[in-house]
């Protein structure tokens, strides 16, 4: 369990100089909390894969900072970079970017070596993650030889090996069926609330909105409007806060519903709703 | 990384192929041009190395056999004999010319022989009988073969008909022969005179090392140079290799730059086509000196896979060329083989710079941009 912070204070990115400057990113400020699942939506050339790259350090803003868990990473030299992406980051790509000459099992146990496990321990945490994630038969597969969904839970598996705080998501369900997309939208879910991590998601999928905590709209570079999510207690459906159908106080606590009849039942009989994982989920004190 | 950089070469069949099939030849052919001229040294040398003598007795400041004249007085061969510590003197005359077989002429060292020499002589006959007088020759087996030419048959030699009374083995290489005849015939056919051209010495048992002896030899007997038969033969060898190395240099300098052209490629196609991979790598937190390490040891594994077939193809063609070629030898030795491993050391690693400085400048952020 991590109790890191990703903090985004003023963040520029410009490309060129002069007449051909091109401002990818404009003063962008956001926070992620520990267990925090954020969603990034946008149209294409809104800044998203610019932004995404600065945060997972690949890319150094122009303008403000970057910090995670206090330490400002945008400013380290970039010599450090390597050591703070494979502790601090995991990153999922759309395409799964698995290394295609080595197996399941190799492709997590390898980034676990960068970081300094031996060979034995990297291969055992590697066959752990595979195995809770239901991949135990498809340990000496090669990539070639997983399906779309596998490739992206060894993705994922590679992104949590060296347990890192923060998880960065490019569109991770763009090349999966909507069946996959679901179950890998609950894994990254499950990574975030089980296991205390950040999770910020890069997507056009509107799907990501059912798992997400709070949306993100990015346009121009810059954060039009934010979203924060909620989940009907009743219907179970992903709802905007803003644009809720309806909500209600209960027990100092509000609940956001997709309709009337939602909030009708919900009325009528609040215990019935109120399981713990629900509260957490779908209500905001 | 290391288990990486053999996955990936053991992927890339097709690559693999043509950069190991490409170095091993490159490699090859140093290896077996290293290994001709190895053998013919050795060859050139057969008639000092066999000769009996231990001590080679010659003209002042003569010190092989190849391209020189040695000339003697007549009494000289006496005089050495009387050294201490040798035990026996034999005069012999050479000169290089020509054995002619019909329409063939065929390069040789001719020796004249005295009557009954201990030293000096063919040292194994495959057919016929030793030198027992005038008008008689023993040339090469393997000339005579060349040129359908039997024990009984006549060639010429120094302008003048001989019959052929032996086939010597072992007494010919790539570049020429050796031809037996009797010095009195020699003597006759360069116009007479008493002069000998070379002295072979044994050196008296328990007597002092040949170095004593040949040292002894020149302080007392004026105008000669004697040289022990090892030190006789590595000046034969010496002249040899100054005469041919332009050649071997060239011919490995072009092996050399074929085999690093092949690697280049192939290292560079390789790391090409797993540019996005390096990328994502590099995107994960892998160093650039993680990454430079997969790709020289790719370059390493494919030259050393390379050289290992070239020493072994070298090694094979050693056994199986003599039986086709009487005269061509090849010899693979321990100088060439570690020359050659240096040179496949300096092609991994020059093949290897244009990927590593391809990989330093990959963009890690690439990975989100989808390239």
């Amino acid at each position: 369990m991590s109790s890191s912070t990703l903090e985004v204070t003023h963040v520029t990115r410009r490309y060129g100089a002069g007449a051909t400057e091109v401002v990818a990113v404009r003063d962008v400020s956001m926070t992620v909390a520990p267990g925090e699942i954020v969603l990034i939506m946008g149209p294409s050339g809104s800044g998203k894969t610019t932004l995404l790259s600065m945060l997972g350090a690949l890319l150094r803003p122009s303008g403000g900072t970057i910090s995670l868990n206090g330490t400002p990473i945008s400013e380290l030299p970039e010599g450090r970079l390597p050591k703070v992406r494979l502790h601090k980051f995991g990153f999922v790509f759309q395409d799964f970017n698995l290394l295609s000459s080595l197996s399941a099992l190799e492709n997590v146990a390898i980034v676990a070596q960068l970081a300094g496990a031996g060979p034995r321990r990297a291969r055992e945490r590697a066959r752990d993650l595979l195995i809770e994630f239901g991949l135990g038969d498809r340990l000496a597969f090669l990539p070639e030889k997983l399906s779309g969904g596998e490739k992206q839970r060894v993705a994922i598996a590679r992104a949590l090996v060296n347990e890192p705080p923060l998880i960065l998501a490019d569109e991770p369900t763009a090349n999966l069926d909507s069946k996959i997309g679901h179950e890998i939208m609950r894994l990254l879910r499950r990574v975030a609330k089980e296991q205390g991590r950040s999770v910020v998601i890069v997507s056009h999928d509107q799907r990501i909105k059912e798992i997400a905590d709070r949306v993100l709209w990015l346009e121009d570079g810059q954060f039009k409007e934010m979203v924060t999510m909620a989940e009907d207690p009743v219907c179970k459906m992903a709802v905007e806060r803003e644009k809720a159908a309806d909500r209600l106080e209960h027990a100092g606590v509000t609940y956001y519903f997709c309709s009337r009849g939602c909030r009708k039942e919900f009325e009528a009989d609040p215990a019935r709703y109120l399981l713990p994982e629900r509260t957490l989920q779908g209500a905001s004190v | 990384m290391n288990r990486l950089a053999i996955r990936n070469l053991v992927q890339s069949k097709r690559v693999v192929l043509i950069s190991v099939g490409g170095v091993t030849l490159a490699l090859l052919l140093m290896l077996t041009l290293d290994a001709i001229f190895t053998g013919v040294e050795r060859q050139i040398t057969a008639y000092v190395d066999f000769s009996g003598a231990d001590i080679w007795v010659s003209q002042e400041s003569v010190r092989n056999l190849h391209m020189t004249t040695s000339s003697l007085p007549a009494g000289v061969a006496e005089r050495v004999g009387e050294v201490g510590g040798v035990a026996e003197a034999v005069p012999i005359l050479y000169l290089s010319n020509m054995i002619v077989t019909g329409e063939d002429r065929h390069l040789a060292y001719v020796i004249g022989l005295p009557p009954d020499a201990s030293m000096g002589g063919p040292w194994r006959l495959a057919e016929g009988r030793p030198l027992s007088g005038s008008g008689q020759a023993i040339i090469d087996r393997s000339v005579a073969e060349g040129s359908g030419t039997s024990v009984g048959d006549e060639v010429e030699i120094l302008g003048r008909a001989l019959e052929v009374v032996g086939l010597a083995e072992g007494t010919a290489s790539l570049v020429n022969s050796v031809a037996f005849i009797a010095a009195e015939d020699f003597a006759q056919l360069r116009g007479g005179g008493e002069a000998v051209s070379f002295v072979l010495v044994r050196v008296a048992v328990g007597a002092e090392t040949a170095s004593e002896v040949a040292a002894r030899i020149e302080t007392e007997v004026e105008g000669v140079t004697a040289l022990p038969r090892a030190e006789f033969a590595a000046e034969e060898r010496r002249v040899v290799r100054d005469m041919s190395t332009d050649v071997v240099t060239i011919m490995n300098l072009v092996g050399f730059l074929i085999g690093l052209a092949v690697m280049a490629l192939s290292v560079y196609v390789a790391t090409l086509s797993r540019r996005s991979e390096f990328g994502v790598l590099k995107a994960l937190g892998a160093k650039t000196s993680d990454l430079n390490r997969v790709v020289i040891l790719q370059s390493l594994l494919s030259v050393g896979i390379g050289f290992v077939l070239a020493a072994a193809l070298t090694f094979a063609l050693s056994m199986i060329i003599p039986s086709l070629s009487a005269n061509l030898t090849l010899r693979l030795s321990a100088a060439s083989l570690l020359k050659v491993a240096a040179a496949s050391v300096v092609i991994a690693g020059a093949a290897a710079l244009m990927p590593v400085r391809q990989i330093a400048r990959l963009d890690p952020a690439m990975v989100f941009r989808g390239k």
